[in-house]
């Protein structure tokens, strides 16, 4: 009965959770997620219209917005602003809106965004969360948090990652804040949100998500995940890849490029031809790398070794292979020495894989050679062999 | 997804006795080799002792190579030519006996006399050490006990569906494998099957094998595989064989009447094509009969009986 007391033509403020589609004016508070501009053509009269899009996101969820006529001045990321009333409209299930010339929008301050209360959103597992989730509260174990400096446009910044697990799995973690996530504690996350990242879901924290420290009982310990034996490649492929995978297998071959490559000084893309796919004619910066076809019977998958698991593996470092290809000028026999040098060893990969157009790829953290060996399996095999039919 | 062919682990016992085959269809396609053990390859990973492999190329220009692998339940036919410059370098190289790993593709070649030469194309091989060929050795009993007691499953009707396999943690492939190896080997007995697997760990583990634990080869690969032959692919390989000989024909003519010997692709290809071989058909009996050896080609374009 509250309501009827508004006047209905006051636009009343809506979480983004809650946005529907109405009629009925809306006010929206939001922070910029992302935001670009670009010009529409007009059709009438091919007149140019400034148009700025992105995703908008108060914590509850994130939405769509599109901006027509933006005001000049560049919007960044991170602002929060209040906008209203603005169109709603529901595209492929989702709501959108947009900021029309009858929306006011003001920056607005962080402090009047909705409070997150980590208790009043839904909990959820690590294994349900797809890209785009956000407005869940998470109870994971921490097996592994680093900080990584990186360049965002002009700034450098620390990124913190690492991987948080539950008993459904691993996942990637991403935070722009310091947290000060230790290995083997339990936290419980509220206010990140998921995105995919080269085809798997990644947890995003920001400086609104809330991280409390929790027993975490039913957790499993991070040891089992870190130190867990080696899984089959098929089974793998079968989950379309894993955040910590562990597989072991024979290199069946070594797919080009792989050996002596040469990269874009700027953008680190290889250089083909003296020629950068973006950045044009380049003096490549010489890098070595190795594309190892592992395979165990089960199926197979691309590990993509950098420069420092390169020269481990193929027992030659960069220099050596520059100076090597000085005294005999062909740089195929060079990708060849590393093939004799890897075709047939026993590997074992720990690292992030993922599923693309080209099957199943690795990128290691860790490669081990494994020593050879029956491995006490031949009792057991024995048996099964003694026994007809299945165990 | 277009993944890579997965490199099938087994043993001779279980290579040799593969008469079936499944040829892809279009252009590129992969064709599989069918073990009666559920093996589906196109590419296996396979280990045994070699020692210098026979030289079949009659040319300098076109040199081809062949070399017996032998594990403790039987032996693989392991070639290289000059297309496989690789392989070759490193059969080339083998003298004494020694462990080796061979990567390579399945090939079936189907003989005149109905009987079929599994053997494999390589495009790796390496020596390894006694421990390494050990663990492959107990790497192949461990797949293919698993893979036998797929077939057996199928066989009785009760192999896992999609769905099934996935919960129990059974790779995709190998209840592909064994599904097709059960219903293209219906009544093959797989005892013997089994006793290669536990001969192999029994080596792997380094008891001393029986003097006569190792068959001899050709003549065992023949017999095993015959008999276990459904008609079917009997009555096509006497089609097949026709066809071969008219080809061969073909080429015989060319070649008589040609200058330098050889008979030339196109030419051969259009004579084929008057006594009623399409194009793409000649073309799989080139590849056949080149296979096979009977049939090289070491100009581009030319053709002789090898």
């Amino acid at each position: 009965m509250a309501e009827s007391s508004i006047d209905p033509a006051l636009p009343k403020e809506v979480r983004l959770r809650d946005l529907r589609p109405t009629e009925a004016p809306v006010i929206v508070l939001g922070r910029v997620v992302t935001a670009s501009r670009r010009e529409i053509t007009r059709r009438s009269d091919g007149g140019r219209r400034p148009v700025l899009s992105g995703l908008l996101s108060d914590g509850t969820a994130t939405v769509r917005f599109t901006w027509w006529d933006p005001p000049p001045q560049e919007i960044d990321r991170g602002t929060v602003l209040r906008a209203g009333p603005v169109q709603i409209r529901e595209w492929q299930g989702r709501p959108e809106i947009s900021f029309t010339w009858r929306t006011r929008v003001v920056e607005a301050s962080e402090a009047e965004l909705p409070r997150l209360i980590p208790e009043e959103l839904p909990a959820r597992r690590v294994a349900d969360l797809s890209g785009g989730d956000e407005g869940f509260r998470l109870e994971v174990r921490i097996l592994r948090a680093e900080a990584k400096p990186v360049t965002v446009g002009e700034e450098r910044r620390l990124v913190h990652e690492g991987l948080v697990a539950d008993d459904t799995g691993p996942l990637a973690f991403t935070a722009w804040t310091d947290f000060h996530l230790t290995e083997g504690e339990a936290v419980r996350i509220a206010g990140g949100y998921v995105r995919a990242f080269r085809g798997r879901p990644q947890l995003v924290l920001d400086e609104r998500s809330h991280v409390d420290r929790i027993p975490g009982v039913g957790l499993p310990p991070a040891a089992a995940f870190v130190s867990a034996p080696p899984r089959a490649i098929a089974l793998l492929e079968a989950e379309r890849g894993s955040d910590l995978a562990v597989v072991e297998g024979l290199v069946v071959g070594l797919l080009p490029p792989s050996g002596l490559v040469y990269r874009c000084p700027s953008c680190r893309r290889s250089v083909t031809q003296g020629l950068c796919r973006l950045h044009g004619a380049v003096e490549g910066v010489p890098d070595l790398r190795a594309r190892i076809a592992l395979d165990d019977g089960t199926g197979a998958l691309t590990v993509h070794a950098d420069r420092a698991q390169t020269e481990r593996l193929g027992g030659r470092t960069l220099e050596e292979c520059l100076r090597r290809l000085r005294d005999t000028p062909d740089p195929g026999r060079l990708e060849e020495e590393l093939f004799e040098a890897l075709f047939g060893t026993r590997l074992r990969v720990t690292g992030r894989a993922s599923v693309d157009d080209f099957g199943l790829t690795l990128f290691p953290r860790e490669i081990a050679p494994v020593t050879p060996g029956v491995g006490g399996r031949a009792p057991a095999l024995r048996d099964r062999l003694a026994r007809e039919g299945r165990p | 997804m277009s993944g890579r062919e997965t490199a099938w682990r087994l043993l001779a016992a279980e290579f040799t006795a593969a008469i079936e085959e499944e040829k892809g269809i279009g252009d590129r396609a992969a064709s599989y080799v069918l073990s009666p053990g559920g093996a589906r390859m196109n590419r296996v990973a396979v280990v045994g002792v070699m020692g210098a492999p026979e030289s079949l190329g009659r040319e300098e220009e076109s040199p081809f190579y062949r070399g017996r692998l032998e594990d403790p339940t039987g032996t693989f036919v392991v070639t290289a030519g000059g297309f496989q410059p690789r392989a070759m370098a490193a059969l080339r190289s083998l003298a004494e006996p020694r462990p080796v790993l061979v990567v390579g593709k399945a090939h079936l070649f189907r003989g005149r006399d109905a009987t079929v030469y599994p053997s494999i194309r390589a495009e790796a091989v390496r020596t390894i050490s006694e421990s390494e060929y050990r663990m492959a050795l107990t790497d192949a009993v461990a797949q293919g006990v698993e893979r036998l007691d797929l077939v057996r499953a199928f066989r009785e009707g009760a192999g896992p569906t999609e769905a099934e396999a996935r919960a129990r943690g059974i790779p995709a492939l190998w209840r592909r494998g064994a599904a097709t190896a059960a219903a293209r080997y219906p009544t093959i007995d797989l005892g013997p099957f089994r006793a290669a697997l536990a001969r192999a760990l029994d080596a792997a583990e380094g008891v001393p094998e029986p003097a006569a634990a190792v068959p001899t080869h050709g003549k065992v690969q023949i017999h095993r595989a015959a008999p276990a032959a459904p008609p079917a692919p009997i009555a096509r390989s006497a089609a097949e064989r026709a066809e071969e000989a008219a080809f061969l024909d073909v080429i015989d003519e060319l070649s008589d009447g040609s200058a330098d010997g050889y008979a030339d692709l196109r030419d051969a290809l259009a004579r084929a094509a008057v006594r009623g071989l399409t194009d793409a058909k000649a073309e799989e009996l080139v590849n056949r009969l080149e296979e096979a050896g009977v049939l090289e080609e070491p100009i581009v374009g030319k053709l002789r009986r090898a």
